[in-house]
């Protein structure tokens, strides 16, 4: 230990008490950044669990475009050029070729799973009610990669679509509707009047009453057969990255590689995307505003500190300590109060988000409030906490080593 | 060589008025004396000390002690300097009172981090030993007497045996066997080290025996 190693230890102990309240003020503050934060990341989580639960961070199709083009343009100023009702022919449906888009997406290592499906509108027929659904012809394993979708299985088996070439899963509400429960046969009609059988298989249900309502799951190659196309056609990719937040970014590297539209879900789901980061700027808003209350408060306690020890300082001058000892001594106050209400923060942060963790708390899906436990946030609450105290402590220290000892010595 | 060299110095105070505390001040002293500075009460001796020591800087004149020139030097090397050669004994016996009396008397040698702590903690008690200060020194020095507290500060400004002692009425709080005692105790190390002694004194006996009086009245030597 260092001379003023020692010379600081000797003055953090003989004040206990005020090194409590300044320990506890850091604790207090990490505490509650901690445990803002993982209720914030935990809320995040939540909502984007449900929202990815049908829809991929990024999806390739073909996009009918907007505004048609111009058939003919104008060459001369006196030419008068009208066309009258230009309209977008739409000379390809969905993805011709699927294999070769996989093939180029292959390279990129942020994605971490493909499914490619068949959507199209159909007829279900039971007896004489004709329902309007949606087919979505599936790659079981890679829709399940994606979605989760055997988690949302009620009855019966994902994989059992690809056992038989006349499996179907419906949704629940769509089973309600039609009145069919498990290995009952329904018929399928197709829009161009190509009709199958199905034998229902499973049902499933996520929680998204809409969808339940209105999907019907076959196996990819099936829709295809039904539906007369090629064997690596598809309406759309639905493409899962390893940072959702990034897909902005990486579906703008993905859309060199292709003709067809690659959509990250971003474009469709601003509000999502606005309201997470409402929560983090409220998240972090909170919790700074926190940490630096409690910055003041080691601030007040280490300007007293000082206060009281002008003496001290000003005998520490005379001996031959000069400022920059000064300032060591002081900050090492501070910054040891920042460290150990840092560590006594971070336990007691984890023991709050714990405790509302398993607090019930019925509230839609939820049983309690969702937490994350997220080491990242505990290392920024950490950092914080040093940065805040290391300031908190710079300035008291700073005043501490431009007192005149003289002054003081004088009496 | 000269212990101590003071030439031409003035300082002034500007708070409340303006007042020329210190008036065109020189002097020298030599290796191993013994000197005294006497003078009435706001005479300016404390003040003198005080520049003396490095630690006041804002002054007129230049200060030579041990050969190195003071005037002019910055912060950190005058508390360095401090540290090493000079030994202070202030007017209130400062100590500080977190620590025991032995840490007091140690702290400037560990400060100089020059012998090992185990040598300094010997010498230290070799000089608790010779001011009489003996079974104090794990007691907090908030917790001994007035008289002790002035004897510890003392020894506190003997630990880095210092090119020069300087002492605010060393001897003030004591009674007349301790002051003696204190007195010898100079006399011997400017005797037998070399070491040079300048002390503020009150006390015409304790003058008497010094070297020599330097006399300070309204800021001037007489
Ligand atoms: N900080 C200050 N500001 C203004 N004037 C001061 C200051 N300190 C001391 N003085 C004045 O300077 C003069 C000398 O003061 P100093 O403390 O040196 O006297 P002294 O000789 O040590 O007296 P004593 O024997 O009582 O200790 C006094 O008149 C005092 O009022
Ligand atoms: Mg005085």
């Amino acid at each position: 230990m260092t001379t003023n190693q020692k010379i600081v230890q000797v003055f953090l102990t003989a004040r206990i008490k005020q090194l409590v309240a300044a320990v506890l003020s850091v604790m207090f503050g990490i505490s509650m950044y901690v445990f803002m934060n993982s209720f914030m990341d935990g809320v995040n989580t939540f909502q984007s669990d449900i929202t990815f639960s049908a829809m991929s961070h990024i999806k390739i199709y073909n996009e009918l475009k907007g505004d048609p083009r111009a058939i003919i343009t104008r060459n001369k100023a006196d030419e008068l050029v009208l066309v009258s009702n230009a309209k977008n022919i739409r000379y390809t449906e969905g993805i011709k070729n699927i294999d070769e888009i996989k093939k180029g997406l292959k390279d990129i290592n942020e994605i971490t799973g493909i499914a490619a499906q068949l959507n199209q509108n159909v007829f279900i027929r039971n007896g004489v009610s004709k329902i309007n659904a949606n087919l979505s012809g599936i790659e079981t394993q890679e829709e399940n990669n994606v979605f989760g979708t055997a988690e949302n299985i009620v009855q019966g088996n994902l994989y059992d679509l690809d056992k038989r070439n006349n499996g179907i899963i419906l949704g629940t509400g769509l089973a309600e509707i039609i009145g069919v429960s498990l290995n009952d046969n329904i018929t399928i009609q197709t829009s161009d009047g190509v009709s199958k059988v199905f034998k229902v298989v499973g049902t499933i249900e996520t929680g998204a009453a809409s969808l339940d309502r209105s999907r019907a799951l076959v196996n990819i190659d099936v829709a295809r057969q039904l539906l007369n196309k090629n064997k690596s056609y598809a309406t759309d990719l639905m493409i899962d990255v390893d940072e959702y937040k990034n897909a902005t970014d990486i579906a703008k590297s993905i859309q060199p590689l292709t003709q067809y539209k690659v959509e990250p879900w971003q474009e469709g789901n601003a509000q999502m995307d606005s309201g997470e980061l409402l929560r983090n700027i409220i998240a972090i808003a909170t919790s700074l505003t926190i940490l630096i209350v409690a910055g003041f408060g080691i601030y007040n306690i280490m300007t007293m500190t000082v206060n009281e020890k002008i003496k001290e300082i000003a005998i520490l001058n005379a001996m031959g300590f000069n400022s920059k000892d000064i300032i060591e001594i002081f900050l090492l106050q501070s910054i040891f109060i920042g460290f150990l209400g840092g560590i006594a923060g971070l336990v007691f942060g984890n023991i709050i988000s714990r405790i509302i963790d398993n607090t019930p708390f019925q509230l839609g899906l939820l049983d309690s409030l969702p937490m994350n436990y997220n080491p990242q946030d505990y290392a920024l609450a950490f950092l914080f906490g040093l940065v805040i105290t290391f300031i908190a402590g710079y300035l008291p220290a700073l005043r501490a080593s431009k007192l005149d000892p003289v002054d003081t010595l004088r009496g | 060589m000269k212990a101590l060299q003071v030439q031409n110095t003035n300082k002034y105070f500007y708070t409340p008025t303006e007042f020329h505390v210190l008036k065109d001040i020189s002097f020298e002293v030599d290796k191993g004396e013994f000197v005294a500075i006497m003078g009435k009460s706001g005479s300016g001796k404390s003040t003198l000390l005080y520049l003396l020591s490095t630690m006041d800087t804002s002054y007129n004149g230049n200060i030579v002690i041990d050969g190195t020139q003071i005037t002019g030097q910055s912060k950190k090397n005058l508390a360095r300097f401090r540290n090493e050669h000079i030994g202070f004994v202030f007017q209130f016996h400062y100590l500080l009172t977190d620590f025991t009396v032995l840490d007091n008397i140690m702290l400037p040698a560990l400060k100089l981090n020059k012998k090992s702590k185990e040598e300094i903690e010997a010498e230290a008690l070799e000089l608790i030993d010779l001011l009489d200060i003996k079974g104090q020194e794990h007691k907090k020095a908030s917790r001994i007497s007035g008289g002790q507290q002035q004897r510890v500060a003392i020894a506190r400004a003997l630990i880095n045996s210092p090119a020069i002692i300087m002492g605010d009425e060393p001897t003030g709080n004591l009674d007349s066997k301790n002051a003696e005692n204190i007195f010898d105790l100079f006399r011997r190390f400017s005797k037998e080290r070399g070491q040079t002694i300048i002390a503020v004194t009150h006390d015409d006996d304790f003058a008497a025996n010094c070297d020599r009086i330097i006399e300070l009245a309204d800021g001037r030597i007489v």
